[in-house]
């Protein structure tokens, strides 16, 4: 069973919905709602808010995301493993100003 | 079957079925009459030529029975022309429907049940041939099979199998697995190999892994050749969604590398454009749906039914 789970979601996407404290960098409505690859972290997710399609910002904010209230610092993909979930479910993913300082940001 | 014996589903309460199958009967009991009327007319082309030319204009007046035939409340329905004049035209058609939880998640089931329910009952109406119902998900599970008759208590049994909490949707295997359901019925028919055809309508919200998009279409070529139809319909419940979640407006996110500087560069695209089915609708409201299902109906006998004789 872990083994197709682990298939399941390997390669697959999952739906997000980005959310946002600040008013200076939502998302129009339309846009927050996106199909993303599970195997993305942090980093690959701030890349596609900071994109063209998305904030299309001039110079790239770090983002870090909490879902439910927690930092995430895995892949999507081991999020879901740890917390039983499976890519069907919509993930609600906040974002929010890294504060961790742009040079360090390869490591996670 | 094999499939039944590898799954995990439980059965829902037959109680809780029937009520269920009842109410969405109910809701949709003049959708599936109005149906029945406009398939009538796509799905049996031969027979009408055939009467025009065995019994001139007389017999074909026999079609006003449709409405002595809903009067009676269907009990009427041996009066139709199929009986006197035997079609050579038989058919198998599959209705599959996603089982899985993004199904309820969506709130799209309710309008799957409506349109399952309202195809199934306007199918077994019509008596044009045999029906198979399917459930998909990460595993594809028959709930209703070729060989079994559509009784009335059909339906409510095979509601019992539904229940989106499939933890996946593998569109993949539902078309190989129908495929080979499909091959195993035709070499089971009775009718001539040439004279049957072969239908699955896919009920849906239409989201899988886009990476799946692509063996899905190798997929399809092979139904293709074996004629089978695939018609997605993609049950898109607008109302209980927010914007931008319509699967028409649903956007993807991938990586792309560049060849030049190594990078991965982000790409947006509409989840919709690599969408692997020639034949699909989008419905978001159970009344649109005999119009346009009849319509695309149309289209493909058109293109490749009478195109082949
Ligand atoms: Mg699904």
């Amino acid at each position: 069973m872990e083994d197709s789970i682990a298939t399941a979601t390997g390669h697959g996407q999952v739906q997000v919905y980005f959310s946002t404290n600040s008013p200076d960098i939502e998302l129009p409505e339309e846009k927050r709602q996106l199909r993303v690859p599970t195997d993305v972290r942090r980093y690959g997710l701030s890349q596609i808010l900071n994109s063209e399609s998305m904030l299309d910002t001039s110079a790239p904010i770090p983002f870090d995301f909490l879902i439910n209230g927690t930092f995430l610092r895995t892949t999507i993909d081991e999020y879901l493993v740890a917390n039983g979930l499976s890519s069907e479910t919509t993930l609600n993913l906040q974002y929010v100003r890294s504060l961790i300082p742009p040079l360090y940001e390869a490591s996670f | 079957s094999t499939h039944l014996d590898e799954t995990t589903i439980e059965l829902r309460s037959a109680i809780d079925a029937r009520e269920q199958w009842t109410h969405y009967e109910a809701m949709t009991r003049d959708l599936s009459l109005s149906l029945t009327e406009q398939l009538r007319l796509i799905l049996a082309p031969t027979l009408a030529t055939k009467m025009r030319g065995d019994f001139r204009t007389g017999k074909r007046l026999n079609i006003k029975r449709i409405i002595p035939y809903i009067a009676s409340q269907y009990k009427r329905d041996k009066i139709w022309m199929r009986r006197s004049v035997p079609s050579k035209r038989s058919y198998q058609i599959m209705l599959a429907v996603d089982d899985s939880k993004s199904m309820g998640e969506s709130g799209s089931g309710s309008l799957a049940f409506e349109t399952l329910v309202m195809v199934s009952k306007s199918l077994s109406m019509l008596e044009v041939g045999d029906i198979c119902v399917l459930g998909f998900g990460d595993q594809v599970n028959i709930a209703h099979d070729f060989d079994t008759p559509f009784s009335s208590d059909a339906g409510p049994r095979i509601f019992q199998h539904f229940g989106f909490e499939q933890s996946r949707t593998d569109v993949t295997r539902l078309v190989r697995e129908s495929i080979e359901i499909f091959r195993t019925a035709r070499a089971k028919a009775s009718s001539s190999p040439a004279d049957l055809w072969q239908l699955q309508l896919i009920i849906s919200d239409g989201v899988c892994d886009s990476s799946e998009h692509e063996p899905i279409r190798r997929l399809l070529r092979e139904a293709l050749e074996e004629r089978i139809m695939m018609v997605f319909v993609i049950v898109d419940d607008v109302r209980n969604k927010k914007k931008g979640e319509s699967v028409m407006d649903l956007k993807e996110a991938r990586f792309v590398k560049d060849e030049n500087t190594g990078q991965s560069n982000v790409k947006i695209e509409r989840y919709l454009d690599t969408f692997p089915f020639q034949y699909y609708l989008i419905v978001s409201d159970v009344k649109e749906l005999p119009g346009v299902l009849a319509t695309l109906l149309r289209q493909w006998f058109t293109e490749v039914v009478d195109s082949s004789g």
